[in-house]
Formats: structure tokens, sequence, C-alpha cells
């Protein structure tokens, strides 16, 4: 019970990264590193990567897929294949995807597993939308598509190094589930190298995701 | 397995993509602005020293200046330079300035590469004279 006690506590702790989700910003500056843990209603996810140039990165990538009975370890690359920078407003395209091992829970059946999938956003200073999604294949476990967009608005603009803010919204959509469509009203705090998002879905489910760059 | 094949041979492709626009994007400018000598392959040397120093602050107007990691970004680019003493951000104008060390600076060209490889564009780069 104590086991179990303390796995929960540190998957509520570290994750936050559903399959389809919000992968904010793949890729870093170079020479950056960046921690995104990510907890939804589906999955926990731990994602580790480093960004050589400002161009990709590369990493590690743990999901524990909760109803989905499984968990994976894997490499993953992301990679911006185009940045439009305009003076007041900045838009990216990234492609993203990572191959390992998928391990069904309560069985020995491991399995080769991989996925991929792009991401678009579009931001300015006070607007910011985002779309992305995925296919992921757990060897003989499961496969599955997800994607999901997000709208945001900030009620302010901060200064370098202060406090920002975001009201976001974001409907995720997966077509094979009873309730393929999860809205998600979410809060985003973002100061010096924290960002953190808090919030709770249509279906009662939390969001809590922590992203740390350094 | 034909599905992790799939996958992979996918995987490929996008990295493949990837890569050939970090070239493109290196060897071009964006959106035909006038960045297009800063290239990326030309291999910046830490601390680059310009033979036409110029004392004083630099003011770099950037595009896609718009958040605060994106400021984030320059100021660790920029600190890793032996000339540079601080750089300060100005989201509000999407302007940075760069303060050099005693009888140090950049070169133009190396200011507009190192901004290009962070990921961002120069709008304008103003030298202050004393």
């Amino acid at each position: 019970m104590t086991r179990e006690i303390i796995f929960v506590f540190f998957v509520a702790v570290l994750v936050i990264a559903n399959a389809t989700v919000a992968d904010a910003r793949p890729v870093s500056y170079p020479g950056g590193w960046t921690m995104m843990f990510m907890n939804n209603g589906d999955a926990n996810t731990a994602h580790l990567h480093y960004s050589p140039t400002a161009k990709y990165s590369v990493g590690y990538k743990f999901e524990h897929w909760r109803d989905r009975g499984f968990n994976l370890n894997a490499a993953q690359l992301n990679g911006l294949v185009k940045r439009w920078n305009e003076k007041d407003s900045q838009a990216n395209f990234y492609v993203k995807g990572g191959i390992g091992i998928a391990s069904e829970r309560g069985t020995s059946n491991d399995d080769m597993a991989g996925f991929a999938g792009i991401s678009t956003d579009w931001e300015n200073r006070r607007l910011f939308f985002q779309y992305e999604n995925r296919y992921t294949e757990a060897g003989n476990i499961d496969d599955f598509f997800g994607q999901s967009a997000r709208v945001g608005w900030a009620p302010y603009e901060g200064d370098y190094g202060d406090l920002h803010t975001w009201l976001m919204v974001e409907v995720d959509h997966s077509p094979e589930s009873e309730d393929s469509f999860t809205v998600t009203p979410l809060m985003r705090f973002f100061k010096g190298v924290h960002l953190v998002e808090a919030g709770m879905s249509n279906q009662g489910e939390a969001l809590f995701n922590y992203v740390l760059r350094y | 397995m034909k599905k992790i094949i799939f996958m992979f041979t996918a995987l490929m492709v996008s990295f493949a993509i990837s890569a050939q626009a970090q070239s493109m994007t290196g060897t071009h400018a964006e959106h035909g602005d006038h960045d297009n000598h800063a290239h990326v392959e030309q291999p910046l040397v830490q601390g680059a020293q310009d033979d036409k120093t110029v004392a004083g602050d630099v003011h770099v107007s950037v595009k896609g200046l718009v958040c605060d990691f994106c400021a984030r970004a320059l100021e660790k680019v920029f600190g890793k330079q032996e000339a540079v003493n601080d750089i300060d951000v100005d989201l509000d104008n999407k302007l940075i300035t760069i303060d050099f060390k005693d009888g140090q600076s950049l070169n133009d060209d190396t200011i507009r590469a190192l901004i290009q490889d962070s990921g961002y564009n120069v709008e304008n780069i103003h030298r202050v004279t004393e």
C-alpha cells in the first residue's frame, strides 16, 4: 500500500503530458535543457530534452497511460521545421517523434513502440493558438491517434522577468474514446525558468503541467 | 512490426525534413529581411572580436521576440560571449541592448548570426556612439 501511495504521489508530482498534449516548445535555445512533466485525464508523462541548436532537440520520454494499461519509455526527437518571426508575433511548425519500448502493466508483455506527430502554434503577447496531433503505436499492446487545440489569452503584458499569466482552453480529441472530446479550461503561469499549468476538464479530470527550462 | 517500421520511416522522413529546413533557414534570411548574410554554417568563434570594435552599447530590434522565453534564449546565447558584459531585454519594444566589456564588441554579422542561431531575426542594429 505504501509503495502504491509513493508511486501515485511520484506520478502526481512528476507528470503531466498526455499523448495528445501540449509539449509546448519542444525545441529550446542552443544548449538549453528542458524538463516537462505533464498530467491529464489520460496519462502522466515526463520528457527531458536537450537542444544542440534552436532547430531540434533530443531527449527521453516516459509515459504512463492509466486506462490503456501500459508504460512507454522512448527516445524522442523534435524538429523545428519552420519558424515565422514577425515584429509582434511568432509562429512555429514542429515535427515530433519517438521510438522505444512499451510495457503492458501487470504482464511481461514488452514490445517495440513509436509515435510521431506535428505541432504548430502562433502567439503574440496577448493571444496564443496551438494545434498538435500524434499517432502512437505501442507494439502489440495498443495503437491510437489523438489531437488537441489550445487557445490562450493574456490579461496583461508582463515585462521580462515578471510573472506572466495566461487563461487558456484546451480541446482534446481522441476519436476512439467514448467521450471523444475533452474541454479543459486552464491557467498558465510563467516566471523565469518555471512554467506551471493547472486546469480541470469537463469530465472532472485535473490537468497539471510543469516545465523547467535552463 | 510493420507499423513500427512505418513509424520509424515516418520519423526519419520527419527528421530529414527538419534537417533540410534547418539548412535552408541557415543560408536564407526568413521573409526576405536583411539578414541574409548571417550564416549559421559560419562558425561563431566564442567571443568573436570585431576588428572594427565600437565602444558603447548596441541596440538590436528583434523579430519574434514575443515572450519571456524568447528573451531568455537571447540572454543565454549572448551571455556565453566573452565580449558581452550584460544584455537587457525590452519585450514591449522587441529590443535588446547589448553592453560590451571595455574595448570589446561584436560585429553586426556576428550579432545577426547569434540571434538567428537562437531562432529569431534581426530587424535592425543601432550602435550607440559616445
